[in-house]
């Protein structure tokens, strides 16, 4: 078997940096919201019986996804007119508490229930709920720290499918995919910082990007995709990027001064450079068409899943820079990617969890087994040798993959 | 001597079907309502290779963009964008209409297009109340136009097959049709409004309906289960199985119905300055009383389970056995004689929405040329869609009206008669 050259010098920087290194893996996209963890010395081989489950656990219906801080386990579930966030042990997946509000289901052309995935800082737990209810929490205790809501207090308008992006703590802030171009609250308080105007966003996570000496958050909004400084929220730039139904969902991804951004409905991805006025699109394709998930960007390559929920999709390798399709592999009804380690971990739409290295010439998983049935939109996240598996109904399943 | 198109068929069974028609033939088509299924409808048109697409319309500004993005992906064509219909029909003189608008929109489209010269496909149910559905059959009659209805389900495969076996007997005498769609669901908590979205005329989407706040439950995509706008499960499932019901019987009309059912899962319906539910009932039941049989619909939007085999379809029960029509589980016979084998025939569907648009707009196609009616000509669609539209008006009247199917009109009960009709918002006008 043909295999990908080795790339030393970066095995060897990583190597010295992450000696079996195990990693927490607290919000959305990991420690470098890139999708990617460092961790190392997990097992990417299982037997034929496939990998131990060392625990399984109901948290409502939804797609959120996991934050993995301090040996405990967030995310958020739909059941019985409420939405629940739930942190349980993350070795045991025991509940250790619970936070219950009304909430509508809002199960519009899919299942429902919350699509933002909480955020795990400085012993605080953030969340937002699809219609606009935004939490502190203490993270040991899940007493409520502050609420507020931003339809109803804000006068923000809740998009189609509700607010869908997740918090993102930058410095003193809490930074919400809410309204045109963000809205920032103080994350002591809830009081708002800076906003913009009330007008319809779009459902991915702000980003931060360095831009000289400051920072630039990039966000989907309904109509764009736009960049703000992170301090004051004014706006640094904006590129209009018309989705179906306004759905810009999936993250950008950041390569120095270029910005990858992709949407699915058959809409497509383009490659912008970032210069001194507004960015121009380089490449401009419908090889990657992101519905709701982003790429993982490494060594050059994008991987991802494309195609929207309801058509054909296939887990792809696309070149960053020319936007040239590699490799493509056909998924049961989407899934999500993520890497670590240099490994993809790839869970496909129907509950089928595969490990493969990280290679633009081929997918060859090492190691694979069906830990989940029914839907599997969310991403996996890998912490602490454990991978953390949920479908629509709300099942997580936690695969061990320690090494011994 | 004249060929019947059948012997036709036979004789001729070495040409490709394609030279039936003429291949060079491209129509100018026009698309209103840029949605989701519009853009189903308007995808299988171009794939048949007789469209050019010259506009888009649609009261969202949105949905004509990123229509207008696919469309050249499909085929390359630069359709114009449009708002309002009348100054599309007016600029463009399509040739083709296709209509995918909410149901209440369906008659004044559809009857202003066949009046501009334009064929029509138009969805299902042909008008949104009684007489609505009956001024776009007299349109299209003056107008000598072709008016196909998207009731897929005349010539989806595993449709026809199952209605052939029931015509032949296979099924014995049917004495009584169980029709049913059943989805999950629960209570329903309020949306709130919101601001008109950037480049939406919302007055536009209201049009002769009333004006209510924009609600992001409405659209895109779910005002189906809004009755200012649509008519809930009945009018949207209900009508392709009370197609098949018209298909297979040679009575015409029922001669009452009744319906009841309500919203005791969802909760009472919300319409304020604030905020929003549906207001379609969650569950239903509706009966037809037919001469040589009775014809009963149901639909629950809550308790879904894997207690019943089939979720969604009907039931046609005979002397013989029981014959299940599904949808993407095709259709099987479950005989009375425990000695018999069940019958079953897979679905042919197309995919990811399962439905046979293709084979209709096919069928659109071959009629244009005036030899015969299409599959689901306005003439079978109207008498179709008049029955979820009896449903629902049985539902709100609260009480069962008696039909005649001939006149078209409910006998002896002039409340019931009034409610055939709805008002009309200014400057709206009520078609006749």
């Amino acid at each position: 078997m043909k295999r990908p050259a080795p790339r030393y010098s970066l095995i060897v920087l990583l190597a010295a940096a992450t000696v079996a290194s195990a990693d927490d893996w607290p919000h959305w996209r990991g420690p470098n919201r890139n999708g990617i963890s460092a961790e190392t010395g997990w097992l990417d081989t299982w037997p034929a019986s496939g990998p131990p489950i060392a625990w399984k656990a109901e948290v409502g219906v939804g797609f959120s996804s996991f934050a993995v801080a301090n040996g405990r386990v967030v995310t958020i579930g739909y059941a019985n007119d409420q939405d629940s966030v739930v942190c349980l042990d993350a070795e045991k997946g025991t509940v250790l508490w619970r936070h219950s509000y009304d909430a509508d289901l809002g199960n519009k052309f899919f299942e429902g229930g919350p699509t933002s995935t909480p955020t795990v800082d400085s012993g605080r737990v953030y969340t937002i709920g699809r219609e606009g209810d935004v939490f502190c929490f203490d993270a040991a205790t899940g007493k409520v720290i502050w609420t507020v809501n931003l339809q109803k207090d804000g006068g923000y308008p809740v998009p189609a499918w509700g607010f869908g992006g997740s918090p993102l703590v930058f410095e003193n802030l809490l930074v919400l995919n809410v309204g045109d171009a963000g809205v920032a609250l103080d994350k002591a308080t809830g009081k708002v910082v800076w906003k913009s105007a009330a007008t319809e966003p779009g459902y991915s996570t702000p980003l931060p990007m360095k831009r000289g000496d400051e920072t630039h958050l990039l966000l989907g909004s309904a109509r764009s995709y736009v960049a703000v400084n992170a301090r004051s929220g004014r706006e640094a730039w904006r590129v209009k990027w018309v989705t179906q139904y306004n759905v810009n969902a999936a993250d950008p991804v950041v390569d120095g001064d270029r910005v990858f951004i992709s949407t699915g409905y058959q809409k497509g991805c383009a490659l912008l450079q970032l210069g001194k006025s507004e960015p121009e699109i380089v490449v401009q394709s419908r090889v990657l068409r992101t519905q709701m998930n982003p790429a993982v960007l490494e060594g050059g390559h994008l991987y991802a899943v494309d195609g929207d929920t309801t058509e054909k999709t296939a887990l792809k390798c696309v070149e960053f820079a020319s936007g040239t399709e590699k490799w493509s592999r056909p998924l049961t009804g989407s899934g999500a990617v993520t890497i670590a380690d240099h490994r993809l971990i790839v869970l496909g739409g129907t509950g089928e969890l595969m490990i493969a290295p990280v290679s633009s010439e081929s997918f060859t998983p090492t190691a694979r087994a069906n830990v989940l049935t029914g839907k599997c939109w969310t991403v996996p996240v890998l912490a602490n040798g454990r991978i953390y598996c949920r479908n629509a109904e709300g099942t997580v399943v936690c695969v061990d993959v320690r090494k011994k | 001597m004249a060929l019947t198109r059948r012997e036709f068929m036979s004789t001729a069974a070495a040409v490709p079907f394609i030279h039936l028609r003429n291949p060079h033939r491209v129509y100018k088509t026009a698309l209103i309502g840029s949605g989701w299924w519009g853009k189903n409808i308007l995808k299988e048109a171009v794939a048949a290779g007789q469209t050019k697409v010259v506009a888009l319309c649609d009261v969202d500004a949105s949905a004509i963009e990123v229509a207008t993005d696919q469309v050249k992906q499909w085929n390359g064509d630069s359709p114009k964008g449009y708002v309002d219909y009348r100054e599309m029909l007016d600029k463009e003189k399509p040739e083709i209409v296709i209509i995918a608008t909410p149901d209440h929109w369906h008659a004044l489209t559809t009857i202003a297009a066949v009046k501009a010269g334009a064929h029509v496909f138009v969805e299902k149910p042909t008008g949104h109340t009684v007489h609505e559905s009956r001024a776009m059959l007299k349109a299209a009659k003056e107008s000598g136009k072709v008016v196909q209805v998207g009731l897929h389900r005349r010539i989806g495969p595993h449709h026809v097959g199952a209605l052939k076996f029931l015509k032949d007997g296979g099924a014995g005498q049917v004495g009584m049709v169980r029709l049913f769609a059943h989805y999950g669901g629960g209570l329903e908590k309020p949306s709130p409004n919101a601001a008109v979205p950037e480049g939406m005329n919302w007055d536009l989407y209201c049009g002769p309906s009333q004006m209510r706040p924009f609600n992001r439950r409405i659209h895109p995509g779910g005002w189906r289960q809004f009755l200012d706008f649509g008519n809930g499960q009945l009018g949207d499932w209900g009508v392709h199985w009370l197609d098949q019901v018209l298909a297979w019987t040679d009575e015409t009309a029922p001669k009452r119905v009744y319906s009841t059912g309500g919203r005791q899962i969802k909760g009472k319906p919300v319409l304020n300055e604030k905020e929003q539910t549906t207001d379609a009932p969650d569950h239903q039941v509706a009966v037809y009383e037919f001469e040589s049989f009775t014809c009963t619909w149901e639909h629950r939007q809550f308790a879904d389970n894997k207690a019943e085999k089939h979720q969604i379809g009907a039931y046609f029960y005979g002397t013989k056995g029981t014959l299940h029509i599904g949808w993407r589980d095709g259709w099987t016979f479950h005989p009375a004689n425990p000695k018999e084998k069940e019958l079953h025939e897979d679905s042919q569907l197309q995919e990811p929405d399962g439905h046979n648009i293709k084979l209709l707009w096919a069928d659109f196609l071959e009629s244009l040329g005036g030899s015969r009616a299409p599959v689901a000509g306005i003439e079978r669609a109207h008498r179709s869609s008049v029955l979820p539209l009896l449903g629902m008006l049985s539902w709100r009247l609260g009480r069962s009206v008696q039909w005649d199917g001939e006149k078209e009109e409910i006998v002896g009960d002039a409340e019931a008669n009034a409610m055939l009709k709805r008002p009309y918002r200014a400057p709206w006008v009520y078609p006749t």
